[in-house]
Formats: structure tokens, C-alpha cells, sequence
């Protein structure tokens, strides 16, 4: 959807430097302070309930922030996955509010789907998540991306707020969302509806200019969360309904006159229910409960009726997950050291017509033992993780191959250490390991299942370095953070001795190395705010699987090794100005680093201009309505690029919204 | 098997070339090799790589056989106005005349080029186009796309389990495509002629993988070219793959097998289309001189493995004999036999990145060259 809202938005004012406290804090500001420091701060955190123009699309959040390489499919339904330091976006835990978005399937979340709409924070850790009551989830994801929503503030007791955007390829996108006090409860209920036709022109090689056709999309997003305060405990529900029906344009290939490129279709339903209620027992005890049901169900047609060059495939998928969390938490009389047992228990199955109709089920037990240590200038945590996996499976028609129930298991230790020995001086560093599982698609589907595959080994290793400077109108802010990580026994699809057939093993091997860095400014005088912010991305990803193959030592594809991003904002009044620079070197599509396979750098340039208009305060009421308009100019230099070989992103494109709230 | 031809057709289509003018393509440059003694009079040696489905990068490459330059990326050398290179998959390459035919699969073309010079001479849109055979007026492209389902007023499939493919025919001199067409099997493959007649193997490759059936076609298809209709339907084995004409009498057809209780094998069609099973293991083969040779692995249900071993055998009126031919820890994807000492292999390796093409002479590898993604098919010119 980056797309159709590549707004440009005040990143910066909004980020940890200024924030930094809030940030820290959170969602629980009434558990003692001490207990709640995160040992390594988030790389990277926006605080989205009070930026001035916010994307629509979490993934356009996401795509600026150093580490993290979004692969977009391009256009507005197109897929978008997020890939942190190298590691494979399979090692990425998306979190929704402590609970994470998961796809047993293939382990891609699409970011594309996700709104920003209620949304408080976006925060993405490339290290280690270390907070009191954490899922044990979060404790093992590789590198994790966290969306929380904030309890509504009204002081009139209840809010509304409508907002209409849209622009270019005929994208129509209305919203609302009504918060609504009730004593110690509170509700958000909102709604989301987006069409486009998702057509734009791209240069078809040398050979002039096409229109990207089957490329649109029509979806609607209704949710409604609760929020209740009881007696110094949270309790959060939460309600999903996503629906969406879109084309998939496919890879611009040379075809046959009158041949589409594609006129694959698919139909999306998830549905989920999840809720949480966290507990402060007496200051010493207290404990966190979570679960979540999920369902999701995809439809898969390739329309060969209208594409006759199509594989005729018509597939039906449904996904189901039951989720459940209890976390315990202790912080004896000497509150400096808090000790954390998380214990999460899962069950996914997946049912379909594809393949051989193979009815995969799984069944989680993630635990994580934790402590942490604030000790005046120094902090440290540590945990040791277990994960095991029960997989089983049922065959709805014999014959194929035999696959054998299995079982799988792996500990993952980490340790993150933290001292501020100045007070604008903060140094941290990490050491953890973490495995993902091997997904249905690795074991059942795609290719020959393989009950032996083991989960797949991440090492990540990273140090931070932080600077703080602050002078009269003046705020300035570096990090810097050299890593390494070491992906082992990568799940890698090879062709079998039958060429036909493909099977999956874990024979992958990948070294990188890297530096991120991020320079923040700020410069305030009278209505006047100024801010900048410069990131950088070096990776060095390097294919080490196999020390005989020509391609050992290369550069694994799709990682560039430069990359960053530039943001500016300026403030006035009502009145906000904000660009947006994203930077991408040149990278490869194959581990044979040839020019036939090289992808040229790209960069675009987003502006955006919004004002907002303050009205009279009604009678008894204590907030102002409020009208916020929004310009966005999306790629206004026109550049034609690819981030994914074979699928074109969209040159210049305008978006416009107006929102109201009252 | 096309020399005769060649002459004839040959100045039928360029009637007014001059005899002696140096080649467009002679300025190409690549990897040299030594070709000296392989018992060959072609001119030039095809390889068409294959590339990777959705990746536009099927490669034309081509040896040299006058001073053993190996060149690869012709096709968007000497057709630079095509900016869209040779396209999305290319699955077979046939030398028909001084023209070079390759059928490329999710582009939905056949390309016709200058054995010459490698310069287009006509694209002709077919959809899924598989594999290519001649006869002195028609070429014959099987198609996976035919017959297809039934569907409800909203475009829903009412039924798509049927999705029978299809021979299309080109006509020879105008390049034009034949508006008759001919229902053959399930996912057909390749095809071959003998005595006027087209034998169509079937594969079934996607019906296995749908329902209600999950099950393999498992029959060759027998077109009277005459009148362009099916004759017979002959059972042969699962999932067949290529066909070949020894010249003579026999024909050979491959199948894949199952990948779990059927081997991969050869069978033969004998002149009164009795069918016989041959002998088991074929990943690669390739007819030379009334011998079809054959790559195979006896090991082909290990799945979970990277070690390989590789046999070779060949067979020649029924009768199977060794052929001995080291491999290694390789993946063979396409093999073209040039005399009886001597072949070329192209190697897939991780059918991601570019592969290799070697030369083997009496069962060793002499050298090998880098060559586009997938090399897995030749044609001598």
C-alpha cells in the first residue's frame, strides 16, 4: 500500500530522542519505573498518536528505518514483507499489542495490510526485546516489529473522527473510528474501506510505456477494542475482520501478443480475536495473560479463461490458530533484579486442496526464563528460550510420499548488556540465538516433505552506541551499531535427484556483517520547529553455504549493501512541511553477483504539506473539533524502479486526505 | 535427421542471400574452448537456457564450432530492439532449415530466428507452449493450454479438472499459425513424427497436483497429420516426458515416473505400436544416430540428500547397453550427443543461478563453460 500513502510524515518529532521517556514507558506508566527500563532500547520507535501525517501503510513506517529492507511487490495490493539485518523476514516476529501475527504457512506477514489507523507506537527491534510480562514470543523472534495501540484519551468522554483520503489510481479510502468512555472501560470501534484500481505506467524494457493491470484491489477492516482498568490491572480485547479481493498483476516478462501478464486473482478473510489482562498482584507479583484465536482463509484462482498461458489453478486455503499466553513476573524487596517466566502454548492447522491435500497441524510450547538487572548506570537481562514444535499431519487421499509426524526443539539463550556512563552516553550490546520453524510450505507443500528439516539458526550480535547532545533551541542525537549475525542451517529448496521434484534442506549458510547509522536534529525557536534525520544502512550478507559453488562468497540477493534515508520536517503553526528520501544501492536478484542479474540503485522522494484548522471548543466540552488536511506527492521526481526484479513501482503519484475529529 | 532437408529449405526461404557474407554474429565474442576432433560437422552448436519461471531470463547461447568461441546472451546481443530478451522460460530449441525454433514456455511465443546471425525472424503467440517437432510443411507446438472447463456467468470455474492441452501447427513458409488445433492428453509434452503420424507424450504434470484426480496422464497421443485429428491414444506409463525417432522404426518415449513408486524410464513404441519398457533411470537423454543415451539416477526416491550418482546408458533397437559417462556430485539437465565419444552436458546447479555447459569426451569431462540459468537444451546447426 506504500503506493497509495507514501505520505511523508514528521518522523522525527515523534521519535525516541524527544520522547524518549514516553517512549520507555509505555503502556504501563503505573508499574514502578525501575522494573519497566527496556535494557536495549528500540532501534527505532514512532509514536504515532502524535505525528502530524502518518502513512497508511505500516510498511511505509517501517521501509526508512536503518536495518530493515521492505520488499515490495509494488502497487497498492501488492505484497510487502519486512527483512531486518539480512536474517530473512521469516525471523521477523510481527506483534500486534504482545501477540504475534503469524503464518504457518509460508511464516511472510503481509505489512501491506496492516493500517496505521489506532495504532499508538511502531517500534522494531533489531535486538533483543527485554520488557516485564513480555509473551515468550517475543522473547524468540530473531528481530521483531511491535504495533501497539494506546487506550483512547477522552476527556469529553467520547471521540470521533472520519477521514476521507485518496488520489491516484483511483483509490478511494474512507475511515472511521469512534472511542467511547464508559466508567473504567473504553471502546475504539473503527472501520476502513479502501478501493483502487491499482493502475499506473511503467516502462516495459526499452519497448515504451504499459499500463500494471489486474492490479486492483477492494478490502474493508472492521475491528473494535476494549480497554478496562481494574484495580491496577489492564484488560484489552480486541476484535478483527479483514476482507479483500485483489488481482495480481505478476512479473513483467516478455509475452505473446494478446497473452496478459496475469490475471490471477485472490480473496482474503482473517478473522481473530485476541485479548490480554495484565495484573499487579502486591508490587512484587505480577502476571499477564494472552490468547488469540485467528482465522484465515484464501482463495487462489489463476482465471485461465481470461489468462490462457495460466497454470489453471483454483486453491482454497484456511489457516486457524489458538494462542495462549501466561506470563509470571517477580521483583523481590530489592527492586533492582525482576525475574520473568513466560510459558506460551500454540496450535496451528492448515487446511487446503492444494498439493496433496496434506491437513498439517502443529502444536507450540515456547517458554522463556528472563531476568533483568537495573543497577544504577548499568542494566543487563538474560534469558534462555525453548521451543518445541509437534507437527502431525493427515492425508485426505493416499498415494505420494510418506511424511512422518515430527518433532522438533531448540533452546535459544541471550544476553544484553547496558551502561550509561555519561549522561549523554548510552552503550549497549547483545548476543542471542534464535531459530525459526521450518513453515508447512517447507515441509508439506511446495516440494518433497522433509520430517527431518530442522528449525533454522539465527546468531546476532550487535553493539550500540549512543550519543546525546542538547543546547538551547537545539536537540541533536547519533547512534551508531555495528553487527554481525550468522544464519545457519538455512531452509533452502534444492531439486532432487528427480529434477522435477524440489525438496527442502537445511544446507543454507549466510555471514553478514554491518553498520547502521542515524543522525537526529531538531531546532525549535518561536513557531519554528526544524527537524532532520539521516540514516545509513551498510550489509555485508554472504552466501557461505557450500565452499565448492561458484557462487561462495557473494552477496546474497535482494540485500543491498548501501542503503538509507533522509527525512526533513519543518514546522509552522498549523502548518507542516515534511520529505522524505529513501536510498537504495545497487543489489542482485541471483548469489551470482553478475551484471545480468544486477538491480540498479533507486531512490524516491516523497513531500508532503498538511495544515491542520482548530475550531471553537463546543459548550462543555474540553477538546476543540479538528479538520487536518493533507497533500502528499509521492516519487515526485518520476523515478521508474523495481524493488523486486520483474515488478514495477509506480512513478509520480498524489494522495490527498482530510480528517476530521470531534 | 534434418540434413536432407536442410538444402531445400534453406534457399526456399532466403531465395534472393548472397552466398559469402561474413556473419552479423561473427563479432561476438566469448570462451574459448578446444573443439577439435569431436567427430561433428555442425556449424554451431545451440544451448538454450532455460532461466527461472516469472524471471524473464531464458539465454541463447552458442559454440562456435570454427574457432570454439563459446557465446552467451545472443539472442539479446543481435536483437537488441527486442528490449524484453528472449523471454520467460524457454523449453525446447529446434534447428529446422537455416532457421532456429524455441518454443518459450510462460512468454507464450515460438521464436523463429537466423541460425545465421541469431536475428528474429518471425514470433508466433501460442499460450504455454511446450515443445516443438517438424514435418516438410507444419511445425508442432504442444500446448498446455486447449480445451478448457466450464464457467459460471461470473467468470467462477465451474469445472477445471479437465484441462486437456493441445497441438497447435505453424505453417512453415508464412509463419503463420494454422487455425485447426487438435485435442491431445493431459499437459502434453514432447512430440516426434513417424510415417505421417505425431506422437504427443502426456504428462499430466498439473493434473496430479489437482483435485478431484491427483493423478498423472499416463498416454501418448497419436495425430493423424493429414488431417490433423487424433488417431489413438496409447497407455504408456505416468508422467511422460519426451519422444523420440530413431530414424528408423522405433520410437522412444520418457517418463518421469511418480517420484515415489515409479521410477523415471524409458519405452518403446515399435513399429506396430506394441509398447515396451526399456530399462529405468532417465533425468536427461538425447537420440544420436539411431541411439538414444541416457542420464539417470538409481537413487532418484533419496530426496533427502546432495550426493548423487550418476549412470549412463544408452539403448539402440531395444537393446540396452553401459554407457559409461562420470558426472560427479553434478545436476544434468540437458545432454546433446555429438558422435560416439563425444557430448555435451549442461549442468543446472542450483537451477537459481547460472549453470554450466561441459564437454565430455569418452565418459570425462574436458572443459566446461558458464552459461545462462538452467541449460537444458540443444540444437546443432
Amino acid at each position: 500500500m506504500r503506493n497509495a500513502a507514501a505520505i511523508a510524515f514528521l518522523l522525527l518529532a515523534v521519535s525516541a530522542p524527544l520522547q524518549a521517556q514516553g517512549a520507555d514507558t509505555l503502556a504501563a506508566a503505573h508499574i514502578l519505573a525501575a522494573r519497566e527500563l527496556p535494557v536495549i532500547r528500540a532501534s527505532e520507535e514512532v509514536k504515532l498518536s502524535e505525528a502530524v501525517a502518518v502513512p497508511q501503510a505500516v510498511a511505509d513506517v517501517l521501509r526508512r528505518f536503518t536495518g530493515v529492507q521492505v520488499k515490495d511487490y509494488g502497487g497498492v495490493g501488492g505484497l510487502k514483507t519486512v527483512n531486518v539485518r539480512s536474517l530473512g523476514s521469516e525471523h521477523i516476529g510481527i506483534f500486534i499489542d504482545g501477540i504475534q501475527v503469524d503464518n504457518a504457512q509460508n511464516m511472510q506477514v503481509d505489512l501491506g495490510r496492516f493500517s496505521t489507523d489506532g495504532l499508538g507506537t511502531v517500534s522494531l527491534y533489531n535486538g533483543q526485546k527485554a520488557r516485564r510480562l513480555q509473551s515468550a514470543k517475543e522473547y524468540i523472534s530473531g528481530a521483531s516489529v511491535h504495533l501497539e495501540s494506546e487506550r483512547p484519551v477522552l476527556p469529553d468522554g467520547f471521540s470521533f473522527l472520519a477521514r476521507l483520503r485518496g488520489g491516484y489510481f483511483g483509490t478511494v479510502n474512507p475511515s472511521f473510528q469512534w472511542d467511547q468512555a464508559a466508567g473504567a472501560l473504553a471502546f475504539r470501534t473503527s472501520a476502513e474501506f479502501l478501493a483502487s484500481n491499482g493502475q499506473y505506467r511503467f516502462p516495459y524494457f526499452d519497448e515504451g510505456m504499459l499500463l500494471r493491470e489486474n492490479s486492483d484491489i477492494m478490502s474493508a477492516r472492521i475491528e473494535t477494542q476494549l480497554f478496562a482498568t481494574v484495580r491496577g490491572g489492564e484488560l484489552r480485547l480486541r476484535l478483527y475482520g479483514y476482507g479483500s479481493e485483489r488481482g495480481f498483476p505478476g512479473p513483467v516478462i516478455r509475452k505473446g501478443t494478446g497473452l496478459p501478464f496475469s490475471a490471477e486473482r485472490q480473496a482474503d478473510q482473517d478473522l481473530s480475536a485476541q485479548g490480554s489482562w495484565q495484573q499487579d498482584w502486591n508490587g512484587h507479583y505480577a502476571t499477564a495473560l494472552r490468547f488469540k484465536y485467528a482465522n484465515n482463509y484464501t482463495h487462489y484462482n489463476t482465471h485461465p479463461e481470461k489468462n490462457p498461458a495460466a497454470l489453471p489453478y483454483d486453491l482454497h486455503y484456511r489457516q486457524q490458530s489458538v494462542y495462549g499466553s501466561f506470563v509470571h513476573s517477580f521483583v523481590p524487596s530489592w527492586s533492582h533484579l525482576a525475574l520473568d517466566l513466560a510459558t506460551d502454548l500454540q496450535w496451528n492447522a492448515l487446511e487446503s486442496d492444494a498439493g496433496l491435500s496434506v491437513t498439517p497441524q502443529r502444536l507450540c510450547f515456547i517458554g522463556a526464563l528472563a531476568a533483568r538487572l537495573v543497577w544504577e548506570k548499568f542494566r543487563a537481562a538474560a534469558h534462555i528460550g525453548y521451543l518445541g514444535a509437534w507437527d502431525w499431519f493427515t492425508r485426505t487421499q493416499s498415494g505420494a510420499w510418506d511424511k512422518e509426524n515430527a518433532f522438533r526443539d531448540a533452546w535459544m539463550p541471550s544476553l544484553s548488556l547496558f551502561y550509561a556512563p555519561l549522561p549523554w552516553l548510552e552503550l549497549d550490546a547483545f548476543v542471542k540465538r534464535s531459530f525459526r520453524l521450518p513453515s508447512f510450505n517447507d515441509l508439506y507443500y511446495r516440494t518433497i516433505g522433509n520430517s527431518d528439516l530442522s528449525p533454522e539458526s539465527a546468531l546476532q550480535t550487535g553493539i550500540d552506541l549512543h550519543l546525546k547532545a542538547a543546547s538551547g533551541p537545539w536537540t541533536g542525537e547519533l547512534r551508531l551499531s555495528p553487527y554481525y549475525n550468522r544464519v545457519d542451517q538455512k531452509i533452502v529448496a534444492i531439486p532432487t535427484a528427480s529434477q522435477f521434484r524440489w525438496t527442502m534442506l537445511n544446507i543454507g549458510k549466510v555471514d553478514i556483517g554491518g553498520l547502521e547509522a542515524r543522525a537526529e536534529g531538531s531546532y525549535a525557536r518561536g513557531d519554528w520547529t526544524l527537524l532532520a534525520t539521516l540514516r545509513y544502512t551498510f550489509q555485508r550478507a554472504v552466501d557461505h553455504s557450500d565452499a565448492g559453488s561458484a557462487t561462495w562468497g557473494n552477496q546474497i540477493p535482494y540485500i543491498p549493501l548501501h542503503s538509507g534515508s533522509v527525512d526533513f520536517s519543518l514546522l509552522w503553526r498549523k502548518w507542516s512541511f515534511s520529505w522524505n528520501t529513501v536510498l537504495t544501492g545497487g543489489r542482485w536478484s541471483r548469489t551470482a553477483n553478475t551484471d545480468d542479474y544486477y538491480i540498479a540503485p533507486w531512490s524516491t522522494t516523497d513531500v508532503s504539506l498538511a495544515r491542520t484548522i482548530r475550531f471553537r471548543t463546543p459548550k462543555g466540552r474540553s477538546r476543540a473539533p479538528e479538520l487536518s488536511l493533507a497533500l502528499n506527492l509521492n516519487n515526485i521526481f518520476n523515478q521508474y524502479y523495481q524493488i523486486v526484479q520483474g515488478y514495477p513501482m509506480p512513478g509520480f503519484h498524489l494522495m490527498a486526505s482530510a480528517q476530521f475529529r470531534f | 535427421m534434418l540434413c536432407g532437408a536442410l538444402a531445400f529449405t534453406a534457399c526456399d526461404i532466403y531465395p534472393v542471400e548472397p552466398v559469402v557474407q561474413p556473419s552479423k554474429d561473427a563479432d561476438l565474442d566469448g570462451q574459448k574452448v578446444d573443439v577439435t576432433g569431436l567427430g561433428t560437422d555442425a556449424k554451431k552448436i545451440f544451448v538454450l537456457n532455460e532461466g527461472g519461471m516469472g524471471a524473464n531470463n531464458a539465454t541463447l547461447d552458442f559454440l562456435r564450432m570454427s574457432d570454439g568461441t563459446y557465446v552467451t546472451g545472443a539472442f539479446k546481443k543481435m536483437n537488441p530492439d527486442v528490449g524484453a530478451g528472449l523471454g520467460d522460460v524457454g523449453n525446447d530449441i529446434a534447428v529446422r532449415g537455416n532457421e532456429v525454433w524455441i518454443v518459450v514456455n510462460n512468454s507464450g511465443i515460438v521464436e523463429v530466428l537466423s541460425a545465421k546471425d541469431e536475428t528474429e525472424i518471425a514470433v508466433i503467440t501460442i499460450p504455454t507452449p511446450r515443445n516443438i517437432a517438424f514435418d516438410d510443411n507444419y511445425a508442432y507446438v504442444s500446448s498446455w493450454a486447449g480445451a478448457y472447463a466450464e464457467y459460471n456467468s461470473d467468470y467462477s470455474i465451474k469445472d477445471y479438472s479437465n484441462p486437456k492441452g493441445r497441438v497447435y501447427r505453424i505453417n512453415l513458409k508464412t509463419k503463420t499459425l494454422d487455425s485447426k488445433t487438435v485435442e491431445v492428453g493431459y499437459q502434453p509434452e514432447g512430440l516426434a513424427l513417424r510415417n505421417g503420424k505425431l506422437y504427443v507424450a502426456n504428462s499430466g504434470g498439473i493434473a496430479s497436483s489437482l483435485p478431484p484426480s491427483y493423478a498423472y496422464d499416463n498416454s501418448v497421443s497419436i495425430i493423424n497429420t493429414a488431417s490433423l485429428s487424433l488417431e489413438k491414444t496409447l497407455e504408456v506409463q505416468v508422467n511422460l516426458k519426451n519422444v523420440w525417432f530413431d530414424g528408423s522404426s522405433d520410437l522412444y518415449v520418457s517418463s518421469l515416473g511418480d517420484y515415489y513408486s515409479t521410477h523415471s524410464g524409458i519405452y518403446r513404441i515399435d513399429a506396430q505400436e506394441t509398447v515396451t519398457h526399456i530399462g529405468d533411470y532417465v533425468s536427461v537423454a538425447a537420440m544420436f544416430d539411431g541411439t538414444l543415451y541416457c542420464i539417470g539416477n538409481a537413487q532418484e526416491f533419496d530426496f533427502y540428500t546432495t550426493e548423487r550418482t550418476w549412470k549412463g546408458w544408452k539403448c539402440k533397437g531395444g537393446a540396452v547397453s553401459e554407457w559409461p559417462v562420470s558426472i560427479g556430485s553434478g545436476t544434468p539437465y540437458g545432454l546433446t550427443v555429438l558422435s560416439s565419444d563425444a557430448c555435451l552436458i549442461g549442468d543446472a546447479g542450483d537451477y537459481f543461478n547460472p549453470g554450466t555447459v561441459s564437454l565430455y569426451r569418452q565418459g570425462s569431462k574436458r572443459w566446461s563453460v558458464n552459461a545462462g540459468v538452467c541449460p537444458g537444451h540443444f540444437a546443432l546447426w
